[in-house]
């Protein structure tokens, strides 16, 4: 399974502040609050599709934490909410964006 | 020429016929009325605002009239006053006594529902030495009781309900319009600056007990000149707190500011990066009191207006 970014997350705004990130999303016109956790993943994703478990190591590195010590939970609720705001998606096979 | 320099029969017969033409900051009103009792207070609460040149082009034609049709029975039995914008009633109508307070909510009304060529903030805003202080507050958080007693204490009036944000450079605008207290706030000003022009309290309207502060000559006298927003505060009168001005996350102060905006929505991306910029240029605290006077000076200190 492959995670990656959608059309929609081209152009978003950032301000990050302290450990907390502030986003405008043009396409929806919704201001989102991201922790370090969901803004890894996105920021990951920008180098291309990864897998599931690709993203996780990366995320974990770019963390500072040991491979395995970012929660299973926490990860996967911030790709999930990722995915509801449609910035990002799955796929069997690589995505053409 | 303002408002003052009319006579009585004069500013009561503009109401009456084509209009009173008003500047309060960047808008220009015509207003009219035929209530008598709504003229005289008018008259001398909007006594050092500056007319509006005959040619003037007008932002909101706004009446507080006696009812028409049916409703005219009512001029003899529990009168009433209906407020309309563009001759279309907008709100149900309210008891004659009641007209000045429903025409000041009117023209708020009017401010917040079409000024969207500006990011509006519900804000009070004040300023001193070209640096003006926002405060971003929530209905009964005390932001007006703070904003009358400041404009007392030396303080430039922007507004105590608009922070109005120019998007060309992030200016705050000046619409220093009459600042409407409500319940014991009311009590608690006349006692801090008897002095301050403060008209009669209206008893059992919408909003509880209302009168309204006429802002220092000044303060209207400037209208047009903008400021830079230097500070955000963000206050909650507690009764019997202590004083506490602490910093605030950046973060927590955008979220704040963003949400109580009231047109963040309608501005989009323009909206995210005027507050983005104007939070990360302001520095931002959280402002808990109970006394009134303590706030003002601890205010002032932040402000480096007076030694600490």
């Amino acid at each position: 399974m492959l995670l990656g970014l959608t059309s929609a997350s081209r152009g978003l705004v950032w301000q990050d502040w302290d450990d907390v990130y502030v986003v405008y999303q043009p396409s929806s016109a919704e201001t989102h609050v991201f922790n370090d956790t969901t803004t890894l993943i996105l920021k990951c994703l920008e180098h291309g599709q990864l897998s599931t478990e690709g993203v996780k190591n990366w995320t974990e590195a770019a963390l500072g934490v040991g491979q395995g010590e970012l929660a299973a939970d926490e990860f996967a609720f911030a790709v999930g909410r990722l995915e509801e705001l449609g910035l990002i998606e799955r796929a069997d096979e690589p995505i053409a964006v | 020429m303002l408002v003052g320099d009319l006579s009585h029969r004069q500013f009561a017969g503009r109401l009456a016929s084509a209009g009173l033409g008003v500047q309060f900051g960047p808008f220009n009103l015509r207003i009219r009325s035929d209530l008598g009792s709504f003229a005289s207070l008018a008259h001398h609460l909007y006594e050092p605002y500056p007319l509006l040149d005959a040619e003037a082009i007008s932002d909101f034609h706004v009446q507080i009239a006696s009812p028409r049709g049916l409703r005219r029975l009512r001029r003899w039995v529990r009168p009433q006053a209906c407020f309309s914008v563009d001759g279309q009633s907008i709100f149900a109508p309210y008891r004659a006594d009641h007209a000045f307070p429903a025409l000041e909510w009117g023209i708020n009304w009017c401010v917040a529902t079409r000024a969207h060529h500006l990011l509006m903030l519900h804000s009070a805003v004040v300023e001193r030495n070209g640096q003006a202080m926002v405060f971003p507050a929530w209905p009964g958080h005390g932001k007006s009781t703070l904003c009358a007693a400041l404009i007392h204490s030396g303080w430039r009036l922007f507004s105590d309900e608009f922070g109005l944000v120019r998007p060309e450079d992030g200016s705050l605008l000046p619409v220093p319009r009459l600042i409407s207290l409500k319940d014991a706030s009311i009590d608690v000003i006349r006692r801090f600056r008897p002095e301050a022009v403060i008209g009669p309290a209206f008893f059992g309207t919408r909003k509880g007990t209302v009168a309204h502060v006429r802002p220092p000559a000044e303060s209207i006298r400037r209208a047009q000149e903008p400021a830079r927003p230097r500070w955000f505060i963000f206050p909650r009168w507690t009764a019997d707190a202590a004083f506490t001005l602490e910093p605030m996350p950046k973060s927590q102060a955008f979220l704040m500011v963003a949400t109580n905006a009231f047109n963040y929505d309608v501005l989009d991306e323009t909206a995210f990066r005027l507050v983005a910029d104007m939070v990360r240029t302001c520095d931002c605290y959280s402002l808990r009191y109970a006394d009134l006077n303590e706030a003002v000076t601890e205010l002032e200190k932040l402000s480096g207006s007076i030694d600490g």
